[in-house]
């Protein structure tokens, strides 16, 4: 039986400008994370995925602002609690993060294993250092990483090693939740391969027990997740199980997002290579209704009338003012 | 095993270091060479040879030949019969003996001798104001970027005035409030014109006495240049990825401010290096606004006299201290900031 | 462009800035008109307090301080242009060429602006000043300006290699436009607005400069500089005697001038540099 972790509900945060307009970059998000998952989170850059991830961890700095919602973790709502307690009892060690760019997330004057050290003690300050070394090491030579490392500082250090050292350090604490926000995008193909069987790895022996996988390559969430959401402007427009949604998208713009990229899949050989037309909408304006109608192809005037509630196909939820059946329909026809 | 490890990646950073050093050394070397040349090429790439003509400007109107003893004796401690190659080697060789020449104005007393007693007053004035000041300086530059809003407010647009006004206008303004308005303190000179330097308690008092204002202003205008600069560097650290992922991680707020402070702290010591030259020529002013008895006073002096071979050396001895700082501060910094050891110690 | 501008307007710090140096520019438009005398005539004794007649008093000479104050500060503005302009200038130059250049090019004018970094202006200054024949203020603000390129230059440096690889510029060379071109047309609209900041710092310091080495006794001949007139309030011992009107304007225009300037450029600098946005 899988074991619900997060459940996260109608959040909306936002970022403040210089000139103090609200951006709403995370929008109504709902949805659920059980263990045994790895959920990726897909769509073009500005869409609010990266956002997302940070706005998961319930902490807000500027000019991220939370507006409303909730994030549940083992049903306490980490948005209700004092800074405090959300650090000490959550932030590491229930929910991890591991940021976009490893190169510069890690102190450039702290070595490695000081730093994991001072993340240790600030979860139980009595943790002996002798035990944390112990812990460190051990954690080190399970997932193959040299033990000099920790003894190094961050720019002695190669990128490949230093994304997988900070994947090291962010599941020190065995969390439950591992948010990863694109650990791949700065890294070669062949230390992409490192990295991503590092994450199972963690998964197998059980360190992390569910993932939150981010990333604009499809390819890569086809190889490593169990799920899949499309968010688009701010919205998740639809969720599924991984091959559902990358061989049968029903969201027009699942779709078209399908098409512009390729997966190295059986019966893809035929498929055109289509870009998306247009650009997604302005976050500063007030948005009413779907989105994607100013470049979707099946716009009909109802779509911006008024704002598109969640349908299901099976278990599959998607944002789109026509039902499964219709959109099948209205594909084949084009065809 | 571990301490294995630790040795041998202590060799490769010993090692490294000993490049680096190596390299900086060689490097200061040059500046130095470049330095001397400079003090010896400048003033006479401009009209030819300046003893004489500086003796021409002070006999100019007097009519009078007492001054060709004194021009003949210059002639030969320079060489100034000699072509202008042989009159550089001699440059150098009478630096390396010591030999800075003989004053003019307290003729004939030798330039050496003469900022020797002047140099231990503005090395005990200057390094202690400018340490302090730096010190306190980045504390408060820390702190205004840590704590925003009403305390940024004030510190800052202060922390501007302070380091914009001129070295000296804080000189003027203490010496008008305090020695003359208040009469806290004196208004000038190193120690009471009527005691002899000894070790006695009331000797002491007065040297302090007259320390006090000379040493606060330079103190005061440092603290201003050095809480600017450490308040942009900690907005910089704060912003940083690493300030994120810290707290991300659950690490202790108290402990991700430590490492603000120090990564933001130790780029200031190069800041410092580098206005260690403005900060030295600021606190010469200084010492004449005090009529304090170092290097200062005894330019300004020179200058007023024409005393050449005076200047010469003072402006070649400040040059080679800023020179030993600045080195130092390089050797110190490399050693502690870890950035610095992989990154530039490979390029330098 | 355009909304850089408005923000700028909205940048308190930029604002007092200027109006502070309008302030200053008004003064010194403007007194000299309404006070016709020449500022080295005696009007009276020497350290007269300040009165209806002498608003700021007399200094040593007997000569009316106001009226120096603003031909003084005119001069010491205009030897701090000057030597901002020079400095930028050469700064500029040394800068681009060993950014843009790189290689053995970079590695020359880099150690050299390296060395000039590390020997103090004031020295360089000094062993100038004290050998010149005849010292005008066109003489003192080139050397001030001659000395002082080295932060320029190092800057527009970092920033032109940091430009040189991206893809713009790599574009413009293929297409083979010419070194200057690029360097004209890819490369100076990026920095544009170091190069202005760079230059009002460079003006500030062309101020201090000169009060510096006037007030050591190398005062450009000829002429009224604020430095200068401390010069003389220090020589006649004005503070001894208490005449606070001898030193203190000076002191305060200088202050004031160097102050608006550094808040101007603090104010740009929040809106060219985010990262320093809070």
């Amino acid at each position: 039986m899988n074991k619900l972790l997060l459940n996260v509900s109608e959040l909306t945060t936002y970022y403040k400008t210089r000139l103090n307009e609200k951006i709403y970059a995370v929008d109504r998000v709902t949805f659920a994370l059980e263990s045994g998952k790895i959920i990726g989170i897909a769509g073009e850059s500005g869409c609010g995925k990266s956002t997302l991830a940070l706005s998961l961890m319930g902490f807000y700095f500027p000019p991220l602002y939370y507006n409303s919602g909730s994030i549940l973790i083992n049903d306490i709502d980490i948005m209700k609690i004092k800074y405090a307690s959300l650090r000490k009892l959550f932030l590491g060690k229930e929910i991890a993060y591991i940021p976009q760019s490893a190169m510069n997330a890690l102190n450039p004057t702290k070595k490695i294993f000081k730093f994991i050290r001072d993340i240790m003690k600030g979860h139980d300050h009595k943790l002996p250092t002798s035990k944390i070394k112990d812990i460190a090491i051990n954690r080190f030579r399970t997932l193959n990483l040299p033990e000099r490392v920790l003894y190094s500082f961050p720019n002695e250090l190669s990128g490949g090693m230093k994304q997988r050292v900070v994947i090291a350090i962010s599941t020190i604490l065995n969390p439950k939740i591992l948010i990863a926000d694109e650990p791949t995008s700065a890294l070669d193909v062949s230390s992409q391969r490192i990295v991503l069987d590092l994450l199972k790895d963690l998964m197998n022996k059980n360190f992390v027990q569910s993932i939150i996988f981010i990333t604009h390559e499809l390819p890569i969430l086809k190889s490593i997740s169990t799920d899949i959401m499309i968010m688009y402007a701010g919205e998740i427009i639809e969720k599924g199980k991984v091959n559902d949604v990358i061989f049968d998208p029903i969201h027009p713009y699942s779709k078209a997002l399908m098409g512009a990229i390729i997966v190295p899949e059986y019966g893809m050989k035929n498929q055109k290579l289509t870009a998306i037309q247009g650009t997604p909408p302005n976050l500063k304006n007030k948005l009413t209704g779907c989105r994607f109608a100013k470049r979707c192809k099946y716009v009909i005037p109802e779509c911006t009338k008024t704002d598109i509630q969640d349908k299901y196909f099976k278990t599959r939820p998607y944002k789109c003012i026509f039902d499964y059946t219709k959109l099948k329909e209205i594909n084949k026809y084009e065809k | 095993m571990n301490s294995i490890v630790k040795k041998v990646s202590n060799f490769i950073n010993k090692r490294a270091y000993l490049k680096y050093l190596l390299k900086k050394s060689v490097w200061y070397i040059i500046t130095f060479i470049f330095a001397v040349t400079l003090n010896f090429v400048l003033p006479r790439l401009i009209e030819g040879d300046p003893v004489s003509r500086l003796i021409a400007k002070m006999t100019a109107g007097t009519g009078s030949d007492d001054f060709k003893a004194i021009r003949d004796n210059f002639a030969k401690e320079f060489g100034l019969d000699k072509p202008i190659i042989i009159q550089y080697f001699i440059y150098w060789k009478n630096l390396f003996s010591g030999n800075l020449g003989t004053s003019f104005s307290m003729y004939p007393r030798e330039v050496s001798n003469i900022l020797s007693s002047a140099v231990p007053w503005s090395v005990a004035l200057m390094l202690p104001a400018v340490i302090i000041g730096w010190l306190i300086g980045n504390i408060l530059g820390a702190i205004s970027a840590y704590i925003k809003g009403i305390f940024d407010r004030i510190l800052l647009p202060i922390s501007l005035i302070f380091s914009s006004a001129p070295f000296y206008a804080f000189s003027i303004i203490f010496l008008y409030i305090f020695a003359l308005k208040l009469k806290w303190f004196p208004t000038g000179g190193g120690y009471s014109i009527t005691m002899l330097p000894n070790f006695s308690f009331d000797f002491v008092v007065s040297l302090i006495q007259h320390y006090t204002l000379p040493f606060l202003s330079i103190v005061v205008v440092t603290i201003g240049g050095q809480a600017i600069g450490m308040r942009e560097m900690s907005i910089y650290e704060l912003n940083s990825d690493y300030v994120l992922y810290s707290k991300l991680s659950g690490i202790k707020d108290r402990k991700i401010v430590r490492y603000v402070f120090k990564n933001a702290m130790l780029p200031q010591i190069t800041g410092l290096a580098l206005s260690l030259g403005t900060i030295v020529g600021g606190s010469l002013i200084t010492e004449i606004v005090f009529n304090y008895p170092g290097i200062g006073t005894t330019i300004f002096t020179a200058i007023r006299n024409f005393d050449y071979p005076l200047i010469s050396g003072s402006t070649l001895l400040i040059t080679i201290f800023v020179l030993l700082a600045n080195f130092s501060i390089d050797l110190i910094y490399a050693f502690i900031d870890p950035r610095i050891k992989s990154a530039q110690m490979e390029e330098v | 462009m355009k909304t850089n501008i408005i923000i700028l307007l909205k940048s308190p710090k930029f604002i007092i800035g200027l109006l502070i140096i309008m302030i200053i520019t008004g003064f010194i438009l403007s007194y000299p008109i309404i006070n016709k005398a020449s500022p080295i005539e005696m009007v009276g004794m020497s350290f007269e307090e300040p009165s209806s007649k002498h608003i700021l008093g007399t200094d040593n000479f007997g000569a009316d301080v106001l009226l120096k104050l603003a031909y003084g500060t005119r001069t010491s503005v205009y030897i701090g242009l000057l030597a901002g302009i020079f400095a930028t200038i050469l700064g500029l130059i040394i800068g681009l060429f060993s950014g843009y250049l790189g290689g053995i090019i970079d590695n020359i004018l880099n150690s050299l602006t390296n060395i000039f970094i590390v020997i103090p202006p004031i020295i360089v200054l000094i062993l100038i000043s004290v050998s010149l024949e005849k010292r005008s203020t066109l003489i003192i603000a080139i050397i001030i300006g001659v000395t002082s390129w080295p932060w320029t230059a190092r800057a527009i440096r970092a920033q032109t290699s940091s430009l040189r690889h991206r893809d713009h510029v790599n574009i413009a060379k293929i297409s083979g436009y010419t070194t200057p071109k690029i360097i004209l047309f890819e490369i100076l609209p990026y920095i544009a607005s170091y190069v202005f900041m760079a230059f009002i710092i460079q003006t500030a310091a062309g101020i201090l400069s000169e009060a510096a080495i006037s007030m050591l006794g190398l005062a450009p001949e000829n002429s009224i500089t604020l430095g200068l007139m401390l010069n003389w309030a220090l020589a006649f011992d004005a503070i001894n005697v208490e005449a606070w009107w001898a030193f203190l304007p000076p002191t305060a225009i200088i202050t004031f001038l160097t102050l608006s300037l550094y808040l101007m450029n603090a104010g740009m600098d929040e809106i060219f540099n985010p990262k320093i946005r809070s």
